[in-house]
This record gives C-alpha cells, sequence and structure tokens, in this order.
C-alpha cells in the first residue's frame, strides 16, 4: 500500500513539474486574498494597535497564514467533482488501492510544487516587513498537530462534499459557498479575535476555523491554557465527524455511480 | 450606425445562446451574492475595530468597493467573454477557428472585444451600482454634477484601461500561446477593493504605474466623494488614452503575425 502510494505521488510529482508555471500562478492566486488583509490591517494599526494586535503582529500572523493556508488547501476538493462527473473515475476506481490515495498523492505531491513558490517569497516579505513575533518553542510545538488536523480537516471534509457529485452535478456550488465561509470564520477577513461578537460565535462553533486560523493562532501565541484545549477538543471533534462523512458519502455514493456507457 | 447593429445582434444571439442553460442561473446568482457579502463583510470586520484608515471611512471604502464591482461586472458583460473566446484556453487562436473570425468584413479589434455578451454579469452589475447607491447614502452628501461627471469620466477610463491591459494579454497570444498572463493580473486586480492607500508606498507605486488597478478603482471612487485632485483626472485620462492606443497597435501587429495550422 505504502510503495503504490509512493509510486503515484513520484508520478503525478513528475508530470507536475512540467507545468511549474502553472502551479506557481495557482499558488500566487490563493496567496493574494491574506496579503491583501495583511496590508490592510497592518496599515490601519499604523504605529499604535488594533485590539492589542501590533503592525509587526499583523504581518506576523498574516504570514504565518498563507503557509498555513497553502498546506491545507485541499484542491482535490475540486477534482474529484470533476472525475465522478465526466465518469474518469472508472480508471481510478480499476486501480487496485481505494481512490482516496489517488487525491492523496495529488495532495502531497502538490504541496511540495506549492511551497517550492510559497516559502521564498514569504521569506523575502518577512525581510521586507519586518513581522513581529513572541516565539515560543511550547507553541511551535502545538503548532505541528494543530496544523496536521487542520490539514485533515480540510481535506476531509472538501472531500465528503466533492462526493455529493454522485447525487448531483451541480454540487460544486457548495464548495464556492464552503471558500466564502473560509474566507470569512477561517481568519483571512481578520484574525477571529477581532470579529464581530455574531461572527465570532459562528467562527468558533463551525469547523472553518479549526481548517486554518487555529494553527495560526497557536503559532503566534495568541490562545493560551483553556482556549487551546478547547481548540484542539472542536478541531478533533470536526475532523471525526468530517470522517465519518466521507466514509458514509463514499460507500452509499459508489453504489449509486454509474458511469456514462457503464 | 452599423457598429451599433452588430452590437445588437451579438447581444441578441449571445442571450439565446444562455437561455439554454437556465438552471446556471441560480448558481450564477449564488456566486454574486457570495462574492458581495465577502467584500462587504471585510469592510465592516475592519471598520468594526477603527474609525477611519488612511481618511478613508466605511461609506468611502464602500463607494469603492462599489466601484470595484461595477468594473468587475463590466469586465465580465463583454470585455471578459470575448476576449476570452479569442484567446482563453481552447480560444480561437488555439484551435485556428480565428481564420472565419479574420475573413468577416468588419474590423477583428471590433468583433474580437464585443461579440460575446454574458447576460448573468447583470446581477453584478446590479449589485455593484446598489452598493455605490448605499455608499453615497451613508455619506450624507448631495453630490454636485461636478462630482456625478468626473465620477463618470474616470470610471470611463479606468474601464479602457482596464481594456486595454486585457487586449494587450489576448495579443500576446499571438507571440506564446499561454492565458497565464491573464490570471496573473486577475490576482492583482482583486487588490482594486481596498484603496491605494492602504498599501505601502512601493505598492502603490506598482499599483498605479505597472499594474494599474488603483488608477481603474480608486481614482472613480475619489471623483465620487469629491476628493479628486486635477492630476489624478489626468493620470486617469493621459493614461487610458495611452495604453488603448499602445494595446490596439500591439493586437495589430499581432494579428499579421497569425498564421492558423493550414497556411
Amino acid at each position: 500500500m505504502m510503495r503504490s502510494g509512493f509510486a503515484l505521488m513520484r508520478g503525478l510529482w513528475l508530470s507536475w513539474l512540467q507545468y511549474r508555471s502553472f502551479f506557481f500562478i495557482l499558488a500566487f492566486g490563493w496567496m493574494i486574498a491574506p496579503l491583501i488583509y495583511l496590508f490592510v490591517w497592518s496599515t490601519a494599526a499604523g504605529d499604535s494597535s488594533i485590539a492589542g494586535l501590533t503592525r509587526g503582529e499583523f504581518v506576523a500572523y498574516y504570514l504565518v497564514l498563507i503557509i498555513v493556508n497553502q498546506v491545507t488547501y485541499a484542491q482535490t476538493n475540486w477534482t474529484v467533482g470533476d472525475l465522478i462527473r465526466y465518469g474518469q473515475m472508472n480508471q481510478v476506481l480499476l486501480r487496485p488501492i481505494p481512490p482516496i490515495f489517488d487525491a492523496l498523492a495529488s495532495e502531497f505531491a502538490g504541496k511540495v510544487v506549492y511551497l517550492v513558490f510559497d516559502l521564498p517569497i514569504v521569506a523575502l516579505l518577512a525581510l521586507i516587513l519586518r513581522p513581529e513575533m513572541d516565539f515560543q518553542l511550547v507553541n511551535a510545538l502545538a503548532f505541528i498537530p494543530a496544523l496536521a488536523l487542520a490539514w485533515a480537516l480540510r481535506f476531509f471534509w472538501g472531500y465528503a462534499l466533492a462526493l455529493l457529485a454522485f447525487w448531483s452535478t451541480r454540487a460544486d456550488a457548495l464548495l464556492t459557498l464552503q471558500d466564502s465561509l473560509i474566507f470569512l470564520l477561517a481568519g483571512q477577513v481578520a484574525p477571529v479575535a477581532l470579529l464581530p461578537a455574531g461572527m465570532q460565535l459562528a467562527a468558533r462553533i463551525l469547523p472553518f476555523r479549526y481548517m486554518v486560523a487555529f494553527p495560526v493562532e497557536v503559532l503566534t501565541g495568541h490562545l493560551a491554557g483553556a482556549d487551546l484545549w478547547l481548540g484542539f477538543a472542536a478541531q478533533g471533534s470536526w475532523l471525526i465527524l468530517a470522517f465519518v462523512l466521507y466514509v458514509v458519502l463514499w460507500r452509499t455514493g459508489l453504489r449509486r455511480y454509474t458511469a456514462v456507457g457503464g | 450606425m452599423r457598429p451599433l447593429h452588430l452590437i445588437a445582434a451579438f447581444m441578441r444571439a449571445s442571450f439565446q445562446e444562455e437561455s439554454a442553460y437556465r438552471a446556471n442561473f441560480f448558481i450564477s446568482l449564488l456566486t454574486s451574492l457570495l462574492n458581495l457579502a465577502t467584500g462587504v463583510l471585510g469592510i465592516v470586520v475592519l471598520f468594526g475595530q477603527i474609525e477611519m484608515v488612511q481618511g478613508w471611512t466605511l461609506a468611502a471604502t464602500l463607494a469603492l468597493l462599489g466601484v470595484y464591482l461595477t468594473v468587475s461586472a463590466l469586465r465580465q458583460l463583454f470585455i471578459g467573454p470575448s476576449l476570452e473566446a479569442l484567446a482563453g484556453m481552447d480560444g480561437e487562436i488555439w484551435t485556428g477557428a480565428f481564420d472565419f473570425t479574420v475573413l468577416r468584413p468588419v474590423d477583428t479589434q471590433f468583433l474580437a472585444s464585443f461579440r460575446k455578451w454574458r447576460w448573468f454579469a447583470v446581477i453584478d452589475l446590479l449589485l455593484g451600482v446598489g452598493v455605490l447607491v448605499v455608499a453615497v447614502v451613508l455619506l450624507e452628501v448631495s453630490l454636485s454634477l461636478w462630482q456625478i461627471l468626473s465620477f463618470l469620466l474616470t470610471l470611463f477610463a479606468g474601464m479602457s484601461i482596464l481594456y486595454a491591459i486585457l487586449l494587450a494579454f489576448a495579443a500576446l497570444i499571438f507571440w506564446s500561446p499561454g492565458v497565464l498572463f491573464t490570471w496573473i493580473f486577475d490576482g492583482i486586480f482583486q487588490m482594486g477593493r481596498y484603496p491605494l492607500g492602504m498599501y505601502p508606498g512601493w505598492l502603490k507605486l506598482i499599483l498605479t504605474w505597472v499594474v494599474p488597478v488603483g488608477v481603474i478603482t480608486t481614482i472613480p471612487a475619489e471623483a465620487l466623494l469629491g476628493s479628486l485632485t486635477p492630476t489624478n483626472l489626468l493620470t486617469s485620462l493621459g493614461l487610458a488614452a495611452v495604453l488603448v492606443t499602445a494595446a490596439s497597435i500591439l493586437f495589430r501587429i499581432g494579428l499579421r503575425r497569425y498564421a492558423s495550422a493550414s497556411s
């Protein structure tokens, strides 16, 4: 299983490197929204601070967010729906390993290509914009599981949504809705603590914050004690739910699936 | 008046094409509403924390968002789809169907710029104008005739600049087939959602002179707010004239290079 997984990943990675510029441009597009808010908030903070955050802290928050957003961004959410709609899922189903491995392989292969683009740019921006961060080893250690769980949550949640293509050809609309909610509630438009009360409550309850903002808040030290544990608990619960949703939708959906001409 | 007749015919044909896919209307509506909601909430969240940023209040920034949405909607209405049909993925230049376009007894640039209309973009246009109206009401000022005139003038200049940039990118396809220029531009164009003043100095220069996204949105918003300086007015008009001329020349040179697979 592991070997075939690696083979898939290697194959995809090599084929993707041929289209480097295409993927670099995708990565550039995903970086723009956080960048806009980085500039807007750091200009707004100026020489003083907003809700306790200084200009440099906004810069640090958003630079970390750019990386986290890229690491957790599940592009397979979009492609899996197309596979089902166009009937190309047939080929994937014929392989001797479950199709989710195909998605996982392109996830990992993709991350490498995107990060090759992102990391140097973020490093350059850090040199120009001078971020300020109270770096602590504890936060860095907590960041690793938070990031891994965020990735898994966003992946399985998105994969489950994409599987709705088994039932409706228009399931993509839900993914657009999800992207908007992530923009608003997952710390992109502003750090969750700065949102108005209603939105903040929604952000803490719904799964979206735990897909992007939570690891960023952990690393930049915005969370302490109980908030941290509560966050991990919420993140874990949503991950379990997303995984169950994926299993259920996959099993029932596959039974409905008949490819064009099949 | 022949061009106007032609445009009317293009509009009709596109409408008939689109009305075949009626269910797309609701998806389009959802996307438009989400786009509006994220734009407005972004501004509401920002001004929930602070009264004013670099002289821009909530109402003023909302007016800018209105300009951004209006300009994007006009682009989606005809410039975008028309040039996409020419130079996009599987566009006419790739497939060679451009041969037939060149053969038609009309100016090719005119044909390439106006022939496809995406009527769903009318929703976006209405939402954009709606945001502008709300912003003017929130500003609690009565607009002078000059404000309205200079707004329309700079908006037209902004649209022309946008058109020139997109036409130039489409023309570059004659040299190197790749849609990527437009994609990069789309990313940078997003920055037009917020006033130039909210970006650091080096970025402000880039957004004025290299990729004049700021000129497209910030200057019309300033005109509406009555804070337009004569320099900015002249910059906007001058840049529009220069860029449209340059892009048209580039398109014509590119056209001469065009050779389809069979020739």
